[in-house]
């Protein structure tokens, strides 16, 4: 798994790989620091995520936590349909708010 | 369709759990009849039941192994997991509770949620030999 | 190969007692497993039948040996069981004369705590070749295949002569042999699968070949051939400090069983104990811990 952080008026973090429950720790770390240094807003690019497992969602709960308590919140961009699946399936479209593009993600910030 | 059956052996570690869905995904490769969506399926309920042999199974022991098993046919796609750690029934768990807040949201018990939503039959059997999971897909 | 297994201190073992083998017993559902207790327990004649299953008829037949009789051909007894009534082990070994020196093969299986099958020993030497002395220290004491004492002197000479740690003599060819025959008689009576713990890394590595998984230690098995590279801390460990220290051991299965042997894992804060290794009857795992290995 490869994360990398486009700067911007909000911070793009795109994740390409894999996030299970080896690589999802990293994925954890990484966006709460994020966090932490300043940027409670983060949208999160998907599009090259091609397998998650309920590690990721794990992270993406911690993650999600940690931002509303910076006094932020977190957005997810451009899932793909198989991750998009297992977001729904566990209910995570009522906790977090996912759009299909990352510039709608950004936008959303208003 | 000619029936393929594919093993893998490697040590119950984080590690390996890409392996294990790189060998499952070259097992399904050109096979007609397998939709990615079904594959996907297959490869998250083994990585469920994989990553709680390996955090729970082992825990306490020095990893031993775990070995997959994939058969595809025309009908179905198998995944077999045996292992020789603790025995670890997957019992279903209630459905996640889509509606609650981000504070009454549970962590845990979203895995084996996953494994149960996925595949459509799971068998568990453990032995003084070991544990065997058969995860069935109906294609 | 001889093949070593820590003869391990167990505790009591509580196989329940599922009582005699009788003619009714024997007729019911023929999946039923049988332990080794239970057939210890059966009339001589009956015991020595079975247990004749033990032993390839070819490997017997390498030393003229009789299969059915086992004696040799100066009519003198060659193969020596021993399965006492009430004893959960059975020991069986075959020589090519009546000295103990002569023995070529031994193996001992035991039920275990959990109503399995555990092997607790094989050997299998080539009687022609040299023999060393690293089974006993200098002053005559046993050394338990190395483990409990070691005479240096005559390990540095077995080393160097081509065997591995644990070895008295050179191996002899018949591990497949014997260890499918071990299969098909566990197959026999029922037993689905069998456990060791491995004496040496290079025991660990000839078990692999032959199709067993782990049940502890697998891990260690994929850390140790990663830290055996160039760069990895074992490597670093092969100083040229002594004889089982060299650096040429790195790249092959002798030679780290040596140097681990030697007690090099205290680079990893680590050491060669607590792993088992499982046998599922006809099945193989295909462990390769230690891809394209040489011996």
């Amino acid at each position: 798994m490869e994360i990398s952080i486009t700067k911007g008026t909000v911070d793009i973090i795109s994740v390409n790989g894999s996030v299970d429950a080896l690589t999802s720790p990293e994925l954890v770390k990484v966006l709460n620091d994020h966090i932490h240094n300043g940027h409670p807003n983060i949208v999160v690019d998907f599009e090259k995520v091609e397998f998650m497992s309920s590690a990721g969602l794990r992270a993406i709960l911690a993650s999600v936590k940690e931002a509303r308590t910076a006094g932020g919140d977190f957005r997810l961009a451009a899932p793909q349909p198989s991750i998009e699946k297992v977001l729904k399936m566990a209910g995570f479209h009522n906790i977090v708010k996912i759009y299909p593009t990352v510039s709608e993600a950004i936008a959303s910030f208003g | 369709m000619a029936e393929t059956q594919r093993q893998i052996t490697l040590p119950a570690e984080l590690e390996a759990l890409p392996l294990f869905r790189e060998h499952i995904k070259n097992a399904c490769q050109d096979k007609a009849g397998l939709d990615a969506q079904s594959i996907y399926d297959v490869l998250l309920a083994v990585d469920e039941i994989c990553t709680n042999i390996i955090t729970h199974g082992y825990a306490g022991m020095d990893p031993g192994s775990i070995i997959l098993n994939v058969e595809v046919s025309a009908q179905a796609l198998i995944v077999t997991i045996s292992d020789f750690g603790h025995a670890f029934e997957p019992v279903e768990p209630p459905t996640p509770n889509a509606n609650a807040s981000l504070e009454e949201r549970e962590a845990g018990g979203l895995g084996l949620f996953f494994v149960f939503s996925s595949v459509d039959e799971i068998n568990y059997e453990s032995s003084p030999v070991g544990n065997t999971t058969r995860l069935i897909k109906n294609l | 190969m001889q093949l070593f297994f820590k003869v391990k201190q167990q505790p009591e073992p509580v196989v329940p007692n599922l009582g005699r083998i009788t003619l009714s017993l024997l007729e019911g559902d023929p999946s039923t497993p049988f332990t080794i207790k239970q057939i210890n327990d059966l009339p001589e004649n009956i015991k020595r039948r079975v247990y004749r299953n033990l032993i390839p008829p070819v490997l017997l037949a390498r030393f003229d040996i009789d299969p059915i009789t086992w004696l040799g051909t100066n009519k003198e007894q060659r193969v020596f069981l021993s399965a006492d009534s009430s004893s959960e082990k059975v020991f069986i070994s075959a020589r090519t004369s009546t000295s103990e020196d002569d023995e070529f093969f031994a193996l001992e299986l035991a039920d275990n705590m959990l109503n399995g099958i555990e092997l607790n020993l094989l050997l299998l030497n080539d009687p022609a070749s040299s023999r060393y002395t690293i089974d006993k220290d200098e002053e005559g004491n046993p050394t338990m295949f190395g483990t409990v004492r070691r005479n240096l002197k005559a390990e540095a000479q077995a080393k160097e002569a081509g065997l591995a740690p644990g070895q008295i003599r050179n191996s002899l060819s018949a591990s497949k042999l014997v260890l499918d025959q071990i299969d098909t008689f566990l197959a026999t009576i029922g037993q689905r699968a069998y456990f060791l713990e491995p004496l040496t890394y290079a025991s660990a590595w000839v078990f692999e070949k032959r199709g067993f998984a782990y049940v502890r230690g697998h891990k260690l098995m994929t850390t140790i051939h990663e830290e055996f590279q160039p760069g990895g801390a074992l490597h670093k460990a092969l100083d040229d400090s002594s004889p089982f220290r060299q650096q040429s051991q790195w790249d092959h299965v002798r030679g780290r069983a040596w140097a681990i042997h030697d007690g090099i894992l205290d680079v990893l804060e680590t050491n060669w104990d607590k792993l088992r290794m499982v046998k599922q009857v006809g099945k193989f795992a295909n462990v390769n811990s230690f891809p394209n290995a040489i011996y």
